[in-house]
């Protein structure tokens, strides 16, 4: 079931929201497959997220800089990149729901890394 | 409003020497804007007459706000801790003002007289502020307004000197 | 009757709420150095924050996402990280110097060195924003923040000559003492103070927090409508104060003991005390919001999970981004810059920034796709348009004004 979509307007840099509902990332990049010669528009067969996506797709410099920066403090040492393949996506609307939870995915994974360590402060587990 | 402010990866590399202009720019801006508040050396005379005049304005301020203070508590309306460090400031304020300014070299001999008339009024306001901070931290309450008689006198000084080389 | 108290809580927080350290200083200096010679700007500077931050509020109730979050979604991530980059320098910037207020504050009430205070401060506020209910925070210093008034029942008791005041705030002269270029790079200052950034951030995540709907709409006009401008009036107060009794005497305020100075004169010690919780309270407030605006800001942007309605495990790199603020902010104190010095700094270059934030506010709350049928009336976009071109070229000649005027040290 294929649809057109304005990939730039509808998909980049949407919110992405897990299955469970918990936010999970923004659409950091897209993956584009040529479909071949004919003259079809290639189509979007994964989404892409994580900072050091984000860093290779802006423009400016310093922007690429700080995403380059903060790639390496957040994810240190690790996959820096997740790809959900857009059959795993459930809907597109204003924000991105995902059929996968927000943990499986890299962002997801980075989310849980600092969450290990925030836990160890007292209260973390307590509803403000 | 449809716009396409963004499109996916695929870019060429960036050229290099735009980057290097831009950074250029941004640090000598930065720097700027950095030290835009610091004093420099002088070198006319009309210039030294203004830094004097904001020096005396600057020490007048001090000396005006710790006049102000004592009146306020020789009326009760001061808390004695408050008093104590409002005069605390003021001195260290008339202390910094006249060391800034004694440091800078003045440019000519009119330049040298006036750093003179200038020191003669500040001098005496630095070490009147000092007297009032010390008896004010002692708990000399009853002292202060005369510790702080001079001040009045000093303070239109001070004005006087900073009005006629405005 | 329970709406009734609900809004009446809601203005009273908005009104207590309303100053911070940057317009603590802002006011009174320009009150002590340039008379009622700026008070135009403060009407000008509040007017559009209440535009603004009505917009924000509608933008947060309607879509039920924050403003920054929408940045990055229309204008792209190359233009939402430059904004992010801008944004959290400056909050970062201003939360220091909240934090620098709250222990000034401290200071001036116990004699105990601020810089002695500071990492408790910076602590509490952590600690606040670790564990305390978003409702409780605001209301909480939203409240105690209305001691403040105290400034303003002081300028009344003095019993001024209204005429006269009324005349040279209409008539505004720059005194002889004082440079042109100064004036104006007072002006852009004052601006920025009443304009902080950061405001609508937090008002516009505060909504989403507290879960506003539709429903909230109004009530969310009528805490902007009311609180904001009583909340200005707050701030005139503190100039017109200063006006009074600094600036006869020639005392430029460098310190928020002067501050307190006018207070004293006309109401004595219970006043000075109340004006003395009002300056701990605003600040307090504004250290809190600042600290969850740079959190905000980076989780919105990168799509993380975000706000205090989380359990801090279940918004780890959020809780960690505001950690980590406040304690750059407490560094950045300790290194014994004055604390007055960096407000200055850190409301001049909100200035300058300004409409990076104003800017794509408005384009987000005339997309209906967010806003549906509430998008801006024509009337609403053509004064916000007025005051976008205002602040952009308010923006542009704030480096240079710095730069002549030595930084208004003239």
């Amino acid at each position: 079931m294929a649809r057109r979509l304005d990939a730039a307007l509808e998909l980049l840099d949407r919110q992405l929201i897990g299955n469970g509902g918990t936010l999970a990332g923004k659409v950091d990049d897209l993956e584009l497959t040529d479909p071949g010669g004919n003259l079809e528009p290639p189509r979007v067969t994964a989404i892409l997220t994580g900072p050091a996506v984000l860093a290779g797709r802006l423009h400016t410099p310093v922007g690429r800089w700080l995403a380059r920066v903060a790639a390496r403090l957040l994810a240190p040492g690790q996959d820096q990149l997740s790809r959900v393949p857009f059959d795993q996506v459930e809907a597109v609307g204003a924000s991105i729901r995902l059929r996968v939870a927000a943990g499986q995915l890299d962002a997801g994974a980075g989310e849980a890394r600092v969450g290990r360590l925030v836990g160890r402060i007292p209260g973390a587990g307590d509803a403000a | 409003m449809t716009r396409h402010p963004r499109q996916p990866s695929c870019t060429p590399a960036e050229p290099t020497r735009r980057r290097r202009d831009l950074a250029a720019v941004g640090l000598g801006l930065l720097l700027l804007v950095a030290t835009a508040g610091c004093t420099g050396p002088v070198r006319s005379d009309g210039v030294y007459a203004s830094k004097a005049a904001a020096t005396a304005g600057a020490a007048g301020s001090a000396v005006q706000t710790a006049e102000l203070a004592v009146q306020e508590a020789a009326a009760g309306r001061l808390f004695s801790r408050g008093l104590a460090q409002t005069l605390a400031e003021a001195a260290s304020d008339a202390g910094d003002v006249q060391a800034t300014f004694d440091a800078i070299q003045p440019p000519d001999r009119r330049s040298e007289v006036l750093r003179g008339q200038l020191d003669r009024l500040l001098t005496p306001a630095a070490s009147a502020l000092a007297d009032l901070r010390i008896a004010a931290r002692w708990g000399d309450t009853a002292a202060l307004p005369s510790v702080a008689a001079p001040l009045p006198e000093l303070a239109a000084e001070l004005q006087q000197f900073q009005e006629a080389h405005q | 009757m329970r709406k009734l108290l609900e809004i009446a809580l809601g203005v009273l927080t908005a009104i207590g709420g309303f100053v911070d350290i940057g317009d603590l200083v802002a006011s009174t200096e320009t009150g002590a150095r340039f008379g009622l010679g700026l008070a135009w700007v403060l009407v000008v500077g509040v007017l559009g924050i209440i535009l603004y931050a009505e917009m924000a509020g509608r933008v947060a109730s309607v879509s039920g996402r924050a403003v920054f979050d929408l940045v990055r979604e229309r204008l792209g991530a190359g233009v939402g990280l430059l904004n992010l980059a801008a944004s959290f320098f400056i909050t970062l910037l201003t939360l220091a110097a909240e934090i620098g207020g709250v222990a000034l504050s401290l200071q001036l009430a116990t004699s105990v060195n601020y810089l002695l205070f500071v990492p408790i401060v910076g602590f509490l506020v952590w600690l606040v924003c670790w564990r305390v209910r978003f409702e409780v925070m605001d209301n909480a210093v939203g409240l105690l923040g209305l001691a403040l008034v105290v400034v303003a029942v002081a300028v009344w008791r003095a019993h001024p000559d209204w005429g006269a005041m009324w005349h040279s705030a209409t008539h505004p002269v720059v005194p002889g003492t004082e440079s042109h270029t100064a004036y104006w790079y007072f002006a852009i200052a004052l601006l920025g103070s009443a304009m902080t950034p950061y405001e609508v951030f937090f008002f516009s995540s505060g909504a989403v927090e507290q879960r506003w709907t539709r429903s909230d709409l109004v009530v969310n006009r009528l805490n902007v409508y009311i609180g904001f401008p009583l909340g200005g009036l707050l701030a005139l107060a503190l100039m017109v104060a200063a006006a009074l009794v600094l600036e006869p005497r020639g005392i430029d305020p460098s310190h928020l003991s002067q501050a307190a100075l006018p207070t004293s004169l006309v109401l004595g010690k219970l006043g000075l005390a109340l004006a003395l919780l009002g300056f701990f309270a605003c600040t307090s407030g504004a250290a809190l919001e600042t600290a969850l605006s740079c959190g905000y800001s980076v989780a919105q942007y990168l799509g993380w999970p975000w706000g205090k309605f989380l359990k801090p495990v279940q918004a780890p790199r959020f809780q960690l981004v505001v950690l980590a603020s406040i304690t750059l902010g407490a560094g950045l104190l300790l290194t014994t810059l004055d604390p007055v010095k960096l407000t200055e700094y850190a409301i001049v270059l909100s200035a300058a920034a300004l409409p990076l934030t104003y800017l794509p506010l408005l384009i987000v709350a005339n997309d209906p796709a967010y806003l549906g049928d509430k998008v801006n009336s024509r009337l609403s976009n053509a004064i916000a348009s007025a005051y976008l071109a205002v602040l952009v070229v308010a923006s542009v000649a704030t480096i240079p004004l710095m730069i002549v005027s030595k930084a208004g040290g003239g």
